[in-house]
Parts: structure tokens; C-alpha cells; sequence
């Protein structure tokens, strides 16, 4: 590459005198010998081996050979300094994980910063701690003071940027920076682009599946935080790489070469993950006349009460999921609304509700269970399945309800210790049966030896619903995967599950997938609940709810298209891309 | 950004040795007994005697390793693994103990090799024999090369280099012999502290070591060598670009202090005494400011204009290579010359080939092909011997 004044070399060659003088020497024999092999030995490599890797525990973290190279290159071929991209879905944060572990062996992990985007920082924090065993406090925790009250920190970059902590974070001298989805701050001229540029580390390790998102630029600003120099200045990284109309890469192979030293990515036909088949089976049922009646109550309260008072959104997002969940969910909500709260406006509503809930003799959907684990009594092992509720009320109705039909039960929720979760799952792989769990079981727990997985009810969070997959269908299943969504016609968990998730085909995407889906369509600030609640609350007619929806549709499509063409494209710029092959 | 040198991920080179927890066990039990120590294994825990000694610095008398991987609180001893401490301080002073030595290679030692010529062929080989004539002597040394710049990792390696007593020519084959018969695995008893060579003789084949050594570091170099100009030129660049924000800065000052001023020269004209005197301080106080502004100015565009010769000029010396080349061990290897007859075999066919040969180095002569007269390569490997020896390139032109 051309473009650049040489610097200097000065060669310095040391003086041998000092040995030369003992060629006369008598020695011992074997002596020589000893002192080459000390030499060499100086020389090695005491660190070229993951040592934290035997501590790890097999059964909550299954290493792939891919994760386990990647590893090893960023640590040692790379310096510590890397920028991990391999395409989705293959673990990039497994990878992190055994780094981290690796660095906390050696003890070099003094203070560890890691940024993710804000949703998915509670997840970072659980899969380290349930398959690594390392503890990160995360700046959602009650405990967290600031950034520089603990050592292992996750946190949403955009809080670590915020007027009030970043001169704290920018004051610490880290030792090691974890930057998840790093595209996001591919452009220089961003605050985030500032923050990281300005941070003080030792060792660095970049997270991205796409580290190109519009142009070759985006690449050359990842890379310059990581490797300052190693492109040389932008002007002439443009004019040596890119092509004056912008559209095509040239001199691919010294940017590769380049890259090489910097950047680890795997794609997935190189690696031998072989995921197994999943169905998933959506099943909506006519409500009870007394549950259509109710739903209709608690919506219209929930709307009224949201037009007078926002501030309570919160509560009613939980009252308008709690009641398509099941009835004994909501009462409790409802009962502590009103024998809690004093100033209590619309309480006389809140009776009514109450009312209808007790006069509800049938739960459609626990009857419709019923259903589902009977076929699976026959024709799954053990007659294992998994039910999924958000809500502990659901969770003890169904445990009764399916105990007093005999089943064999287990619960799990987050309110068990650790040692009890372990026993929990261990039993229920031993017994079989049904485990019935909230999404605490979500937190980093595998559960490859079963393979049906029911929904009685559903997150809006479309990655709180792949993370409960999840348990299931990853790395080591060996059979096909069946999911049995359970719904209720014409509520929100229909319109949900209908014109959201299965338009973009949730059920399908992985959670690297859906996590580049849903981070560029919250860049605008608000979550995906909210937008599902706002558009339940605000629509004035069933017609304008539908098309609210189908508008949401429309985005979340946009989005997944454009995650699809940005993964394409990335992939056609490192097609070829050789990453198995170190230097020596 | 932070840019503190890393010492941890040190290329692993040719020369180097894997230090994995077997080798550090190996070579630490070889050099407390060449020390004349004992050592009485219970597990994980060594109980080691180290006698009084003038060879080493370890404390003479009893000691406990502990060469387990789990670290048992109630262990009482001094841990032994790659990083700890007391394999750290035995290997420096084993590095320091014998620097210079003397290592002979017998035919029997060294792998057979056969000629590349031979690799790719139909032909087959049925056996060699080795006959030893004469002994030889070459020196190989290991080198400690460290390439060093403020923008790029500090790349430290170790090389061998062995050169030809006798034709000061290098030996790669010996090199890579010397490596394999020193690993750690070896405890070979050909070896003894005593080298033969004579001083004058022993710098005159370093300095040769030296030259080739250099020869063969030379793309690292010149990788680095990129690296670094890129990165100082990426410096330059920023120094470039501020300076001509300042120069903007100072730019817009000017101008507005230019219009200050002449919006107070309008004021002294049309004013009454008091505010003239108080605008005419004032202009003078900007008119000062004005010059130091434009004077500032005049330094920049000058600077600017020949192209910051001066920061330049700093800003590459920092980014300047350091290469420093540190000679570690000189090693007197021995090795044997002579013959190699290899019996070839084809359809029934057997002929008989001698090459010259050197036990540690290899084939030390080329074959050619009878009818063609071109040497045997791996390019060009020998294709029949039913006739003749003949090549490839002539059987196929010549079918």
C-alpha cells in the first residue's frame, strides 16, 4: 500500500561476549542441554492454552470447537485486542464468556466493562453467571451504585454515555472492555463513537454479526478503536480499498489480511452445528362467554384508566397480560389495586372485574392443555413438556390442576435458590412429566432432553419468547422441537402472536437474529411492549386496532429485511474470508 | 484510547517451546537432579532436596513443589506451573548456567530423510543405508529477536540459525534437527558443556549466524516496518487536520477582532473625548490581540505550508522500529558425513542410488536425469528407473 513515508529501523545486535568468555569453561554434562531448553522454554508460550477451560461446568455450557478457537485467537494470537464477528447465531457471547473466564484465571481481569445495548444487558448478566460462573453487576440492579463502585460492570452503553456517568467511566482505567453489537458505534460522529474512543483499556473485545452496515467506512471505525493505524488513515483506506463509485471493494486479499489480525469470524457452514427441526403449532380457542366478558371489561378499563393517568402504564400493561393468562392472575393484581390503594378511582370497576373473574367456572386454556400434554403422555419420552407462564398465579392454578389429573409436576420460579433450581431440573429429567416455570427458567438453564415446549401464555417481548425456545432448541437437541402457542380469539394475544410474530416469523429467528431485528427497530427509543400496549390502548375501533398492527407488521418486516440484506452483504464482503488459519 | 505494550501474547515461534504444565514438570525434575538433587514424588507434592551447591542460587535443603493443578488450601509449598515463581527462577538461571556448549548428532539419532525428488514418485523406495565418512562441525545459534514500535505489539521470537563450519553456509535442515533433538522430551547424554570451537572462530560464524538471521527475519520486519509507517502516517494526518481546525479558529478570531476594530474606529470618529479615549484603549488593546492572532496566523500557514516538516520528522521517530537481535545460546553441533545408498524399486526393476549425505542435515547432493542431464527436484521428481534414471519432464515429452 502506497501512500505513506517509511519510518526508520534501528538494529541493534546485542554483544555475546559475556558467554563467549565461557567457551573455555568445563561444564557438567547435560548442563548445555538444560540451558537451550531453558532458553526455548523462556521463549514459549506459558499462556497458549485455555487453562479456565476445564473448571467450566459440561452441563451448563456446551463448548463448540469454533468457540473455543475464537477464544484462543483473540486471546493470544490477537493480543487481547479482537473484534469478534461471526455471523449469527454461533455463539459470539459463549465466546466472550470463555475469554472473560480465561482472563479471571489468570487474574487479569481487574476491572471488566461490559456494553451492550440496553436490552440486552439483564441477559448478558444471567448467561455469564449461569454458564460461566462469573458475577456482573448490571446498572439495572438495585445494587448499582456507579461506575466506579464495582469491578465487573454490564451496562447499556447509552447509560454508560449519559451526562451523569460518563466522566466515571471515562476516569477508569479498565482492564478489559466488551463491546456487544459494535456496529452501533460505527459512526465516528456519535456520542458512543466518543465514548469508546475515549476509554482507557488494556484488552478489547468487539461484538458484531454485521460489522459493515452502509459502507466499507463503518469497518475502517470498528476496527481504528481496536487497532488504531493498522487501516493507516481514512483517505487513503478509502482510496486503496474502495472503488471511486463507492459500490465495490478492491485489493480484497490485503484487506483481509489486514483484518486477519484484528477480526475472528466463523460462519456458520464452516462450523458443525446442526440444528434440528422446529414446529411450531398455534393454537387459538373460542373464549368462554364469561371470558370474553371479562377480557372486554379489563380492556376497557385499562384504556379508560390510561387515558386519565399515564403514569400508571406499568400496571396496566400487567392487568391487560395477567387477564389473557388466567383469571386467579389477575384477581390478585386486581384485589391488591384495590384494597391497597386508597385514592382509588374507577374502584367500583375494579369490583365488577372482580366479580366477573369469580363467577369464571372454566378456564379455556387449562382445559386446552390438557389436551396438548395427553398427546404427549404418548408420544414424547417420559411425556415431557415444558409450560411456560409469565405469571406465578398461572404457574400454581396449572401445577393443581394438572397434579390432580395425575400428572407428575414440577415447578420452577425464580424464587428458588440456585441449588434448588439444579434439583428441579434434575428431577424433572429423571421423572419426566410436566415442569411448569415463569421465565426465570429463562436465565441460561438447558433443557436439550426435552423437546416440547407449550406457551400458555405469551411475552410482547418477542426475545423474552426466543430465549424460552431457547432452553430448548439449541446446541445438543437432538430431535425436532414442537412449540404449542395457546391463545385466546380476537385478544391481544392473538394479535400478537398473528400479525407480529408469525409475520416475521419469530419462531424461526434466533436470538442473534432477533436481537438485530428488534435493536434497530427500538434505535427509536421506544420498546416493543410499549408499542404493543400504546396500540392497544389507543386504537379507537377493532378495525383501527388491525391496522395498527398490520402497521407494526410492516416495520418489523422492514427490519428483518434489512437485517437479512445486511447479513448478505456482509457475508459477500468476507466471503472467503479465510479465519481458520493463523500466521505461524 | 490506552496504548500500553501487552507482554502477553507473544508469538509463538519456531524455536519456542510450549510451556504446558508436563513440560514444566520435565524440566524442572532434569535440572534439580543435574543439580544433584532428589526429589521423593507424593502426588501432586514434591518433596525436593537441593544440595549446597555452587551451581545454583536455589536456598540448599528441603523444600515442597506443588505440581497440582488444584490448589489445595491446606497444601503447605511453593506452587509449580508455568507462571510460578520458582520454575521462573530456575529457568533463568538454567538459561544463564551453559550458554555455550557442544551437541553431536549420530546417524542413528537423526530421522532418515529422503530426498524430496523421491516424495512424489511412483518409484519406490526399498531401503537406504547410511555409510558415515568423516565428521563435521557447524554452530547453531538461538537467537532472541524483538521487534519493537510504539504503534504495534512488541514482537519478541526465537530463532535458530545453524551455519556450516566449514563453508560458513546456513543449514535450515540442521536447524530444524537441533530443535527436534532439543526439545524437551530429550535427555540426550551427546551433549556436553565443552565446546571445541576457538573464540575467534565462535564470532566469526556468529557474526555469519547473525547475517542470515537477518536475511530470514527480513519480511516480520518489513510487515512491522508498514504497520508502523501507516500508523505514524495516520498521526500525521490528525496533526494535519487540527492544525487546520486551528487555523479556521483563528481564522473566524481574526476577522471578528478585525471587526471590533473597525467598529471602534468609527466610534473614536464620531464620539465625544471621554469614549474616544476609552475606544482608543480599547482599540489598542485589540489591535495587540489582532497582531499576536495574525502572527499566530503567519507561523501556522508557513508551517502548513512546507508540511510540518518538524512534527513530521517527530512523530516518525516515535514510530521508529527498534530491532534488537540478542544471541542466547552457541552450540557446537557435531554431526557425520558421508554417503546414502537408496535401493529403488520399479515393476521388478531395483537400481541403487548413492547421494552424499549428512546425518542431521539430509541429501547433500543432487541427482540428475540421465537422459535429460536436469537435476531431480520436487517439481521435477523422478518418474521411471526401468531404463535409466529419467525425470518426469522427459518421460512425459518423451513417452
Amino acid at each position: 500500500m502506497s501512500g505513506y513515508d517509511l519510518v526508520d529501523i534501528e538494529v541493534t545486535h546485542e554483544a555475546a561476549d559475556d558467554f563467549l568468555d565461557s567457551l573455555s569453561e568445563d561444564g557438567i554434562d547435560g548442563g548445555h542441554l538444560q540451558s537451550i531448553q531453558a532458553v526455548r522454554l523462556q521463549a514459549g508460550q506459558p499462556d497458549s492454552e485455555l487453562r479456565s477451560l476445564k473448571e467450566l461446568d459440561e452441563n451448563s455450557v456446551k463448548l463448540l470447537e469454533h468457540q473455543v478457537d475464537a477464544a484462543y485467537r483473540a486471546l493470544f494470537e490477537m493480543d487481547g485486542k479482537a473484534l469478534l464477528a461471526d455471523e449469527v447465531g454461533l455463539g459470539k457471547t459463549i465466546e466472550v464468556g470463555m475469554i472473560l473466564k480465561e482472563m479471571h484465571f489468570r487474574e487479569t481481569d481487574e476491572s471488566v466493562l461490559i456494553l451492550t445495548p440496553a436490552q440486552l444487558a439483564k441477559q448478558w448478566q444471567a448467561e455469564l453467571r449461569e454458564k460461566f460462573g462469573l458475577d456482573f453487576i448490571c446498572n439495572y440492579d438495585d445494587e448499582f451504585e456507579d461506575f466506579d463502585a464495582h469491578d465487573y460492570i454490564i451496562a447499556s452503553i447509552d447509560t454508560a454515555k449519559s451526562e451523569r456517568h460518563r466522566q466515571t467511566v471515562l476516569d477508569r482505567d479498565w482492564d478489559v472492555l466488551v463491546l456487544d453489537e459494535a456496529h452501533y458505534v460505527k459512526n465516528e460522529e456519535t456520542d458512543r463513537y466518543d465514548l469508546i474512543d475515549r476509554l482507557s483499556y488494556n484488552y478489547a473485545f468487539f461484538l458484531t454479526a454485521t460489522p459493515i452496515q452502509n459502507e466499507l467506512t463503518d469497518l475502517y471505525n470498528v476496527v481504528s478503536l481496536l487497532r488504531p493505524g493498522l487501516f493507516g488513515t481514512r483517505d487513503v483506506f478509502h482510496q486503496y480499498f474502495v472503488n471511486s463509485n463507492q459500490e465495490t471493494l478492491v485489493n480484497r486479499d490485503e484487506l483481509q489480511d489486514r483484518l486477519n489480525k484484528v477480526m475472528i469470524r466463523n460462519r456458520r457452514e464452516d462450523t458443525d452445528i446442526d440444528f434440528t427441526d422446529r414446529t411450531v403449532d398455534t393454537r387459538t380457542f373460542d373464549p368462554t362467554p364469561k371470558e370474553r366478558e371479562l377480557y372486554q371489561a379489563v380492556s376497557d378499563y385499562v384504556k379508560g384508566a390510561y387515558s386519565q393517568d399515564q403514569g400508571q402504564k406499568l400496571v396496566l400493561m400487567l392487568l391487560q397480560k395477567e387477564v389473557v393468562s388466567s383469571p386467579v392472575a389477575l384477581k390478585k393484581t386486581i384485589e391488591k389495586r384495590l384494597y391497597e390503594q386508597s385514592e382509588l378511582t374507577h374502584a367500583d370497576e375494579l369490583e365488577s372485574i372482580l366479580d366477573l373473574i369469580e363467577d369464571i367456572d372454566t378456564v379455556t386454556k387449562q382445559e386446552r392443555l390438557l389436551d396438548i400434554v395427553e398427546e404427549a403422555r404418548d408420544n414424547v419420552e417420559m411425556g415431557r413438556v415444558i409450560v411456560f407462564t409469565q405469571f406465578r398465579a398461572t404457574q400454581r392454578q396449572v401445577l393443581d390442576r394438572l397434579a390432580s389429573e395425575g400428572y407428575t409436576v414440577h415447578a420452577f420460579h425464580g424464587g428458588h435458590s440456585s441449588s434448588e433450581k439444579e434439583q428441579i431440573v434434575e428431577n424433572f429429567e429423571e421423572q419426566g412429566g410436566i415442569l411448569v416455570s415463569t421465565d426465570a427458567m429463562s436465565e441460561g438453564r438447558n433443557l436439550q432432553f426435552c423437546n416440547l415446549l407449550v406457551n400458555m401464555d405469551l411475552p410482547w417481548n418477542p426475545m423474552r419468547v426466543e430465549q424460552r425456545i431457547g432452553r430448548v432448541h439449541r446446541i445438543g437437541q437432538k430431535r425436532d422441537v414442537f412449540i404449542f402457542n395457546m391463545a385466546l380469539k380476537d385478544t391481544v394475544e392473538e394479535y400478537v402472536l398473528d400479525r407480529l410474530y408469525h409475520k416475521i416469523d419469530l419462531f424461526q429467528q434466533s436470538v442473534g437474529e432477533l436481537s438485530s431485528i428488534l435493536s434497530r427497530l427500538e434505535e427509536s427509543g421506544t420498546s416493543f411492549e410499549d408499542q404493543i400496549f400504546d396500540r392497544l390502548v389507543n386504537a379507537d375501533s377493532e378495525v383501527d386496532l388491525e391496522n395498527d398492527f398490520d402497521a407494526m407488521a410492516v416495520d418489523l418486516q422492514e427490519q428483518r429485511e434489512l437485517a437479512d440484506k445486511l447479513e448478505e452483504f456482509n457475508s459477500g464482503v468476507f466471503e472467503g474470508f479465510d479465519l481458520g488459519e493463523s500466521n505461524d | 484510547m490506552s496504548s500500553k505494550a501487552l507482554t502477553w501474547g507473544k508469538a509463538m515461534t519456531d524455536a519456542a517451546l510450549a510451556v504446558t504444565q508436563s513440560a514444566v514438570k520435565e524440566f524442572t525434575e532434569r535440572y534439580l537432579e543435574s543439580l544433584g538433587g532428589t526429589i521423593e514424588k507424593k502426588g501432586d507434592k514434591w518433596v525436593v532436596t537441593v544440595p549446597d551447591n555452587e551451581d545454583t542460587g536455589l536456598p540448599a535443603g528441603q523444600m515442597s513443589l506443588l505440581t497440582g493443578d488444584d490448589t489445595n488450601e491446606e497444601a503447605t509449598g511453593e506452587p509449580l506451573h508455568p507462571e510460578s515463581e520458582f520454575f521462573q527462577r530456575i529457568l533463568r538461571e538454567a538459561s544463564k548456567r551453559r550458554p555455550t556448549g557442544k551437541l553431536t548428532i549420530e546417524s542413528d539419532q537423526a530421522e532418515v530423510e529422503i530426498p524430496q525428488w523421491l516424495e512424489g514418485s511412483d518409484v519406490e523406495v526399498r531401503e537406504t543405508q547410511l555409510t558415515p565418512y568423516y565428521d563435521r562441525a557447524a554452530v547453531v545459534v538461538l537467537f532472541q529477536v524483538s521487534i519493537e514500535t510504539v504503534s504495534e505489539y512488541q514482537q519478541e521470537s526465537l530463532r535458530a540459525i545453524a551455519i556450516d563450519g566449514h563453508s560458513e553456509q546456513r543449514l535450515p535442515e540442521l536447524e530444524e534437527t537441533f530443535l527436534r533433538i532439543t526439545s524437551i522430551t530429550t535427555d540426550t547424554t551427546n551433549t556436553a558443556s565443552q565446546s571445541a570451537f576457538s573464540e575467534a572462530d565462535a564470532r566469526s560464524l556468529l557474526d555469519t549466524a547473525q547475517n542470515q538471521l537477518m536475511e530470514n527475519v527480513r519480511t516480520e520486519i518489513d510487515e512491522v516496518h508498514r504497520e508502523a509507517s501507516r500508523a505514524a502516517d495516520t498521526e500525521v494526518e490528525e496533526y494535519r487536520q487540527l492544525q487546520q481546525q486551528r487555523i479556521q479558529e483563528l481564522e473566524e478570531e481574526r476577522s471578528k477582532l478585525f471587526s471590533k476594530i473597525d467598529k471602534l474606529s468609527e466610534a473614536i470618529n464620531s464620539s465625544n473625548q471621554d469614549d474616544r479615549v476609552e475606544a482608543l484603549k480599547q482599540r489598542k488593546k485589540l489591535k495587540a490581540e489582532y497582531e499576536e492572532v495574525d502572527s499566530e496566523l503567519s507561523d501556522l500557514h508557513e508551517q502548513q505550508d512546507k508540511g510540518y516538516p518538524q512534527k513530521q520528522k517527530e512523530i516518525r521517530k516515535r514510530h521508529a522500529l527498534d530491532v534488537r537481535v540478542t544471541p542466547l545460546t552457541v552450540t557446537r553441533v557435531e554431526y557425520e558425513r558421508g554417503e546414502m545408498d537408496i535401493e529403488l524399486a520399479e515393476e521388478g526393476v531395483i537400481r541403487t542410488v548413492t547421494v552424499g549425505y549428512g546425518s542431521g542435515i539430509g541429501p547433500t547432493e543432487n541427482v540428475r536425469c540421465s537422459l535429460c542431464d536436469r537435476e531431480f527436484t520436487a517439481e521435477n521428481p523422478i518418474q521411471t528407473i526401468k531404463d535409466s534414471l529419467r525425470c518426469r519432464r522427459c518421460t512425459s515429452s518423451n513417452p
